[in-house]
């Protein structure tokens, strides 16, 4: 189930749902959309496991953070699109910002002040 | 909460939103697919790629869907949902299963209860622990006055105990101080007339002394106890009943205070009422009514052989049944060992009839549960009942054990398939579970409607031979046992069914696909079959244990039936009045009694009617020394009857006469013998004319023996710990004249020509035209009087069949199931064989040589165990040894038998396997 590429670097527990609420944060997508963003974004250093995402998108809307609807694809198939609620929304906000908290910590333990 | 509405909405909507998640994953593909074909692949090849990177369609579509449910519930539904359908589909021996789980459950749920209820049960008073009962032990066996509370018993450590004293020894413990707090007394008063606002009844009555209810520490319902201002000569006449009474005959505990009530015809006050749960220290016995000790001055009052008032002051009349309270910190040892000597020396001093070795000597043991009698009785039934429902419920387990080896293997192939297309296996062992777990679940919940049926049965079983004497313990369903002998089951589900679902789970895949239904010789296949096998062994040789045990219980009840009474106890009804207690008084009280006869008499379908102080087979008897005229005492039983009694009866009349209307007071007093009597008194010589006194009873009655009858059996059936077997010397007196005490309770026989109990209500309606204060009280046949007598017997050979018919029946369905797996795990091997020549009657002989074989080892195993088991119940056997030949061959042939039903209907299915359809098969 591995697909050539560059070496991917391992998600991180709980990431996959940070990572889906910021892509919709440009606006409604499908899931498929969803995985090409994060994994273009990331110059494909992060590749998003379908068997993930597609729960974790489903956990998200059970939780009431993104909100789902069938539209029109760009190549006009009937697909289904994901839209942060307002919910959501902060939930981001503080997911984020516990991210940046956590991804500073780290940073000072690899790359002490000398 | 949101979060549980999204899901409810999603579930109301699943198939819809089970559509969405297809369409939603197809979307995705096609996308995938789209990439590579722009990629430059073709179409085809662009889809399968897709498809296979996506990975496993189906349990990511499960992990979408967990998104929406309560996955956990979901799961346990949806095994829940198989697990019923397994059972169903295999319906016959999933019922068995269950059906013999339930009655193992039941009936261990209801003995253990019975067992803790009167074995284990204390006082319902505050701090049982402290309760201590006075006994003494001698080194021979002793007779002591009249003691209705049976505490007397055979010393497993040699000699006697006894547990009741003089009043003089009572007032000597009182006096004591040092070991205990307080010492109290009671004795039965016997069945009491009571009457309440013109409602007459027979009731159980308790004398106290005035501190029992203080030193018991129990607290009134209502009104005050019995206290020691109630207890001496002179005192107001004042009693206390108990909450039953006060329910049914006062309207509630609260208007009983301050009520008149008669007993025996004498006016006495309610002053209150016990506690509901209170029954007396003694759990045998049921007091309705409980009235001072000196009380029986008045209840006694015209009975000169009372000796009412003698027994406060004889130091050798025991009758007091002493109880005390140990001072904290005090051990029943250390009381025994302060009073022990004090007693001794007393006794030393005011017994002068005894050589001093013969003394009794004082026991002080614990009694938390009040008198010990009832323990006695039924510890060893209870526990040999256990036993017996015990091996019932192993039985069972085994057979739920099997139930479950054999699907789980014929289901190897079903695991092989979930494994295969992606389940956990942790998932198909918790589906595994779940279905043994409802096996054993269903069995647990029917195990606890049969607990109460059971106990309700049990309760009537025992209570049966009790006279009318209700048990003093209610018996409820024991909770806790009751979840102890579920667990068990509900482990034996989980251990029996884990056990092949880890194994199934194992399997390789290919080969549990490739070798369907060939050999089945798998090596695991294998072990599951010799583990069946063990296990229908097992059940066999348990099934035989009880078979056994059954086969002695019948064969010792038959042996009871077959004793030769010496009369016809058949057709004969038997029941008591007892005139005097209700105010009937000399001499009008046998015009009364004889009066009665003649109506009775002219009852139709009533061939004979006599009378007795008491039934002659069943309800225990009297005895005294009895001199002939220049003669040695020796002792004799006693009865006193009245005209035609030996007709009645059908007692064979050897010579002289019988008692006759005209051995009437002031007639010369006469007396008829029986032919041990004769032998023991005269030897060879003629008693006719012969005179004996019964010196105790009537010092200046001269008796002169009119006539002798054959002999019969008087009070019991068999042996007890003061008669031998057999019938014993006995004197019957007229019953008017009054020589053996004064004319009070009487037993009428009837002899009717068609159904005993034919004539009962036409009795009834006599007695209360002629006087409705006079209750009519133990109507029973002569057959029941009898079996009550027997009835620990009765019940065991009855609960035993039903125990072994029941293990019989469960563990031929192990064998049958068994048998009928292997035929069809060999269909093909036999259909092969049938192809090559063999015969029907050689499949049908190869199948049942392999059920004998199995039989066979059972025996084996059993037959030595049997014997051993059987000294467990020699105690309980009668006229028969514990190995009788008798039993154990009619055991081993029903064994047989059941064995070859149970094996030949897979035989037969083995012998019709039509070789050209077995052969198709696969």
């Amino acid at each position: 189930m591995t697909r050539k590429g560059p070496s991917r670097v391992e998600f991180l527990q709980g990431t996959l749902d940070l990572l889906v609420l910021r892509t919709l944060l440009a606006g409604p997508r499908h899931g498929h959309a969803i995985a090409k963003h994060i994994q273009r974004t990331s110059e494909e250093l992060l590749q998003v496991e379908t068997g993930s995402l597609y729960p974790a998108l489903h956990r998200l809307e059970a939780k009431g953070w993104i909100s789902a609807a069938w539209a029109l694809s760009d190549k006009g198939k009937r697909a289904r699109f994901y839209r942060l609620t307002p919910l959501g929304r902060r939930q981001l906000g503080s997911e984020q910002s516990k991210w940046h908290a956590f991804a500073r910590a780290v940073g000072l333990i690899l790359n002490p002040a000398e | 909460m949101t979060l549980f509405l999204r899901k409810l909405r999603w579930l109301a909507r699943r198939e819809q939103k089970e559509a969405e998640l297809r369409e939603e994953l197809q979307f995705h593909l096609d996308e995938e697919a789209d990439e590579r074909t722009a990629d430059g692949l073709p179409i085809d090849e662009a889809r399968r790629a897709a498809r296979k990177d996506f990975g496993n369609l189906a349990i990511v579509r499960e992990d979408m869907r967990a998104a929406w449910t309560w996955r956990p519930l979901e799961e346990l539904v949806g095994d829940l949902r198989y697990g019923v359908r397994m059972l169903a589909a295999n319906k016959m021996f999933s019922a068995l299963a269950i059906l013999s789980l339930a009655l193992g459950i039941g009936a261990n749920t209801a003995i253990f209860s019975f067992m803790d209820a009167m074995l284990l049960r204390v006082l319902p008073v505050p701090d049982p622990q402290s309760l201590v009962t006075l006994a003494w032990h001698t080194n021979k066996r002793e007779m002591h006055g009249s003691n209705r509370h049976d505490d007397s018993y055979v010393d497993p450590n040699g000699g006697f105990i006894g547990g009741i004293f003089s009043y003089p020894a009572f007032e000597l413990f009182q006096r004591d101080t040092s070991v205990f707090t307080t010492v109290f007394g009671y004795q039965g008063a016997g069945d009491l007339h009571v009457a309440v606002k013109g409602q007459a009844e027979i009731a159980n009555g308790e004398y106290v002394s005035g501190n029992y209810f203080s030193g018991l520490g129990v607290s009134p319902a209502s009104g005050r106890l019995i206290g020691p201002e109630d207890d001496g000569a002179g005192a107001p006449a004042v009693a206390v009943v108990s909450y039953a009474l006060s329910e049914t005959r006062f309207g509630g505990s609260a208007n009983a205070p301050g009520q008149a009530i008669l007993l025996n015809n004498i006016p006495f006050t309610v002053v209150g009422v016990t506690p509901p749960e209170f029954f007396g220290a003694d759990p045998n016995v049921l007091p309705a009514v409980y009235v001072p000790m000196h009380a029986n001055l008045l209840l006694q009052a015209g009975n000169k052989y009372a000796r009412a008032a003698e027994r406060y002051t004889d130091p050798n009349y025991d009758w007091v049944v002493p109880m005390a309270r140990l001072r904290p910190g005090v051990t029943a040892a250390q009381a025994q060992a302060a009073l022990g000597p004090e007693f001794t020396e007393w006794k030393a001093t005011t017994d002068t009839k005894r050589a001093k070795a013969d003394l009794p000597t004082l026991v002080v043991k614990e009694s938390a549960g009040g008198l010990d009698g009832l323990r006695r009785t039924y510890s060893k039934p209870l526990y040999l009942l256990l036993g017996l429902v015990g091996l019932i419920l192993a039985i069972a387990c085994a057979n739920i054990a099997n139930l479950l080896l054999a699907r789980a293997s014929a289901r190897t192939r079903e695991m092989a398939v979930r494994l295969s297309i992606g389940a956990g296996r942790l998932r198909v062992i918790r589906q595994l579970l779940t279905e043994s777990l409802l096996l054993s679940g269903i069995g647990g919940a029917l195990g606890a409607v049969f607990a109460v049926w059971a106990i309700r049965f049990l309760t009537l079983l025992l209570s049966n031979g009790r006279g009318d004497d209700a048990f003093a313990l209610t018996i409820d369903l024991n909770w806790r046992v009751l979840g102890v002998v579920a667990a068990l089951a509900i482990l034996t589900g989980v251990l029996f069914g884990l056990a092949p679902a880890v194994q199934a789970t194992r399997v390789d895949l290919m080969p549990a696909f490739k070798t369907v239904r060939a050999r089945g010789g798998q090596a695991h296949g294998a072990r599951r079959i010799s583990l069946s096998r063990a296990l229908v062994i097992a059940q066999m040789a348990f099934a035989l244990l009880i078979l056994v045990t059954a086969g002695l219980f019948i064969r010792t009840l038959s042996n009871l039936h077959s004793i030769q009474l010496g009369f016809n106890s058949d057709q004969l009804l038997t029941f008591q009045l007892n005139a005097r207690q209700a105010g009937h008084g000399d001499p009008e009280i046998i015009t009364f009694y004889d009066r009665l006869v003649s109506d009775f008499a002219a009852i139709p379908g009533v061939r004979n009617v006599t009378l007795s102080d008491s039934p002659l087979l069943g309800a225990g008897y009297s005895g005294t020394d009895v001199t002939p005229s220049g003669g040695q005492p020796k002792n004799s039983h006693v009865l006193t009857v009245g005209p035609h009694f030996f007709t009645t009866m059908q007692i064979p009349l050897v010579r002289g006469r019988e008692i006759e209307a005209r051995d009437r007071p002031g007639a010369p007093y006469a007396a008829v013998v029986n032919e041990e009597f004769a032998r023991i008194f005269f030897g060879k010589d003629d008693p006719i004319g012969r005179h004996v006194m019964l010196k105790r009873a009537c010092p200046t009655c001269d008796i002169e023996i009119v006539g002798v009858v054959a002999n019969t059996l008087y009070g019991q059936l068999k042996e007890t710990t003061f008669t031998p077997a057999g019938p014993p010397p006995t004197v019957f007196l007229p019953f008017s004249q009054a020589v053996w005490g004064p004319v009070a309770e009487a037993t009428y026989e009837l002899r009717t020509a068609g159904d005993p109990l034919g004539p009962v209500r036409v009795v009834r309606d006599i007695v209360n035209r002629v006087d409705p204060r006079v209750p009519v009280t133990r109507v029973k046949t002569q057959r029941a009087l009898i079996d009550a007598n027997i009835n620990q017997e009765i019940t065991f050979a009855r609960l035993c069949t039903a125990f072994a018919l029941l293990a019989l029946t469960i563990a031929c369905v192990g064998l049958y199931g068994t048998m009928s797996y292997g035929v069809a795990r060999r269909t093909s091997e036999i259909g092969i064989r049938m192809a090559l020549g063999a015969r029907r009657a050689t499949v049908t002989w190869m199948v049942l040589r392999e059920v004998l074989t199995l039989g066979a080892i059972g025996l084996a195993v059993s037959l030595p165990a049997a014997l051993a088991v059987s000294k467990l119940v020699e105690s309980f056997l009668y006229g028969m040894k514990r190995n009788d030949p008798l039993a154990l061959a009619a055991a081993v042939a029903t064994m047989a038998a059941a064995t070859l039903l149970a094996g030949y209907l897979p035989a037969r299915d083995a012998s019709r396997i039509d070789p050209m359809v077995a052969l198709r098969h696969e």
